[in-house]
């Protein structure tokens, strides 16, 4: 049972880094000069961005390799990877959300280029949900891995057409990212990015698990009513 | 609670109330699964069940 | 055949199509004329000054006129039963792929030739046809993007269930970097003095977006017509 043992492996290193990251993000990472305790929403919002973002890419790898192999192992890795990113880019626009009140006062800033974003990057995996729906058996496996591949590629252009436009519209885009963080608060941010990661593998692992034993339980079935 | 920790707090909440709620859906299906098993198992034994009452009496 | 002549009797065929009935254009024609006024009178009586806005409603009217074209594009091929012939028949499916981008290609442009102009009469300050000339360029980029994007998506939609939903669904959040930039490289151009760098960095994008999808829809697009 290989698949049993990574999803207990991965959650148990998934929970320890959570709890190591919770401990480091709220009691040991100093205060930001600029923003204050809100800062700290920074490690968990940007790690969990960045965590669905590779539950997409593994979403997209596995559509490859569905349609070079045609095996429903890799659709069953690329619809779990694509409902975890899913759950992880809602949590993304939430509390980028909460930050914007925060910081800004308002729930909603259409020229922050995360949260819009987002939004964006929401409505393209949702719509896979819906196509999903409404196509059967192969056919749904293979719609759902070429849009996997084409909801992947329409991501960075989002990424990258959100931000041209901010970058004429509005020179100066607030970042508490990037090379102005001090080494004490990166140390924490990569111990967070590790967590969220590693939560990502588990949650994959033990939903690979349950479809496993499913698909199983209905192999079975049909062999009961036929015999 | 100060300077808008409130909030981080929130964010931190909602945050693991989803990643819950998920695991909750996760664990709603494997017990359908341990539930359609049982389905399963109760079906063999009626199927079964005379057959195997008769060895089981012979044992005895 | 070769591949050209076969690419070229495809697009022919289409457009003979399209000429005999004029189902699919005077429709996108009047659809866009009808959905610009109603966005003019959603949004122009607060406020006297709306050259700012208009490119963007434009873009937006464009891109709905846009999935409505697209959904027309493979209806008379399933109706008539084309499709089956042509799955069949020795053309590679590259080939009927750029055939379909290329039809789509045409009728927006056809749309466009008669929206832009006219509804640039709203908002361009300035030399008038010097600013038309330089969005027609972007918009013949933009075009491009939606012919490619949009084949792959209605190729997906084709054989689901309620696919005239589903086709926006899938299409929308795709174009929405093609809208953000098509409306930004307008806006460069149409306020009088034009800010060419901004204009180019838009541009640029479009082509990026055109190259992007047409790999993904080359490398994928055997899949989608598959059985």
């Amino acid at each position: 049972m290989p698949g049993e043992r990574a999803a207990l492996i991965w959650g148990v290193v998934a929970t320890i880094l959570v709890v190591v990251s919770t401990i480091g993000v709220f009691l040991v990472a100093p205060e930001d000069a600029d923003q204050g305790v809100i800062q700290r929403i920074f490690y968990f919002h940007v790690a969990i961005a960045i965590a669905s973002l590779v539950a997409f890419a593994v979403a997209c790898v596995a559509g490859i390799l569905y349609l070079r192999t045609r095996d429903a192992r890799w659709d069953d890795v690329g619809e779990a990877s694509i409902r975890i990113g899913l759950l992880f880019s809602v949590l993304v626009v939430i509390t980028g959300s909460i930050w914007a009140k925060a910081s800004w006062g308002t729930w909603w800033v259409w020229t922050d280029p995360r949260l819009v974003t987002y939004l964006i990057v929401v409505l393209i995996y949702a719509a896979y949900f819906v196509l999903r729906s409404s196509a059967e058996d192969d056919r749904r496996m293979r719609y759902s891995a070429i849009y996997a591949i084409a909801g992947f590629a329409s991501v960075p252009l989002s990424f990258y057409s959100v931000r041209v436009a901010e970058s004429f519209v509005h020179p100066v885009v607030f970042t508490s990212s990037g090379a102005n963080m001090p080494g004490s608060m990166l140390i924490w941010f990569v111990v967070s990015q590790a967590a969220m990661i590693a939560l990502f593998i588990a949650l994959l692992e033990v939903d690979l698990v349950g479809r496993r034993s499913e698909r199983a339980l209905r192999r079975l079935a049909l062999r009961l009513e036929n015999a | 609670m100060s300077g808008g920790s409130q909030y981080v707090v929130a964010a931190y909440a909602v945050i693991w109330f989803l990643v819950l709620a998920y695991v909750v859906v996760l664990g709603a299906r494997t017990a359908r699964v341990g539930r359609q098993v049982e389905a399963i198992t109760r079906m063999l034994d009626r199927r079964e069940g005379p057959e195997g009452d008769d060895a089981a009496g012979g044992t005895d | 055949m070769s591949r050209r002549r076969q690419l070229a009797a495809l697009v022919r065929k289409d457009l003979r199509l399209e000429l005999r009935t004029r189902e699919t254009i005077v429709a996108m024609v009047l659809f866009a004329i009808v959905m610009m006024a109603i966005l003019q009178f959603g949004f122009g009586t607060r406020d006297d000054d709306l050259t700012r806005f208009v490119g963007g409603l434009m873009w937006v009217t464009l891109a709905f006129t846009a999935v409505l074209g697209v959904g027309r594009s493979y209806v008379a091929e399933r109706e008539q039963r084309v499709l089956d012939g042509l799955l069949v028949s020795p053309v590679p499916r590259v080939v009927m792929l750029g055939a379909k981008a290329i039809a789509i290609f045409l009728y927006m442009t056809a749309v466009e030739v008669i929206v832009i102009p006219l509804v640039g009469v709203f908002f361009v300050q300035g030399p008038y046809w010097d600013a038309i000339g330089w969005i027609a360029i972007a918009a013949l980029l933009a075009n491009a993007c939606i012919a490619l994007s949009g084949t792959l998506f209605s190729g997906l939609a084709l054989f689901t269930r309620a696919r005239d939903l589903i086709l926006p669904v899938l299409f929308l959040p795709a174009l929405v970097p093609v809208v953000i930039a098509a409306a930004g490289a307008t806006h460069a151009v149409a306020g009088g003095p034009h800010d060419m760098s901004e204009w180019r960095g838009y541009c640029l994008f479009l082509l990026a977006y055109a190259i992007l999808f047409s790999l993904v829809s080359v490398a994928t697009y055997d899949a989608v017509f598959d059985d």
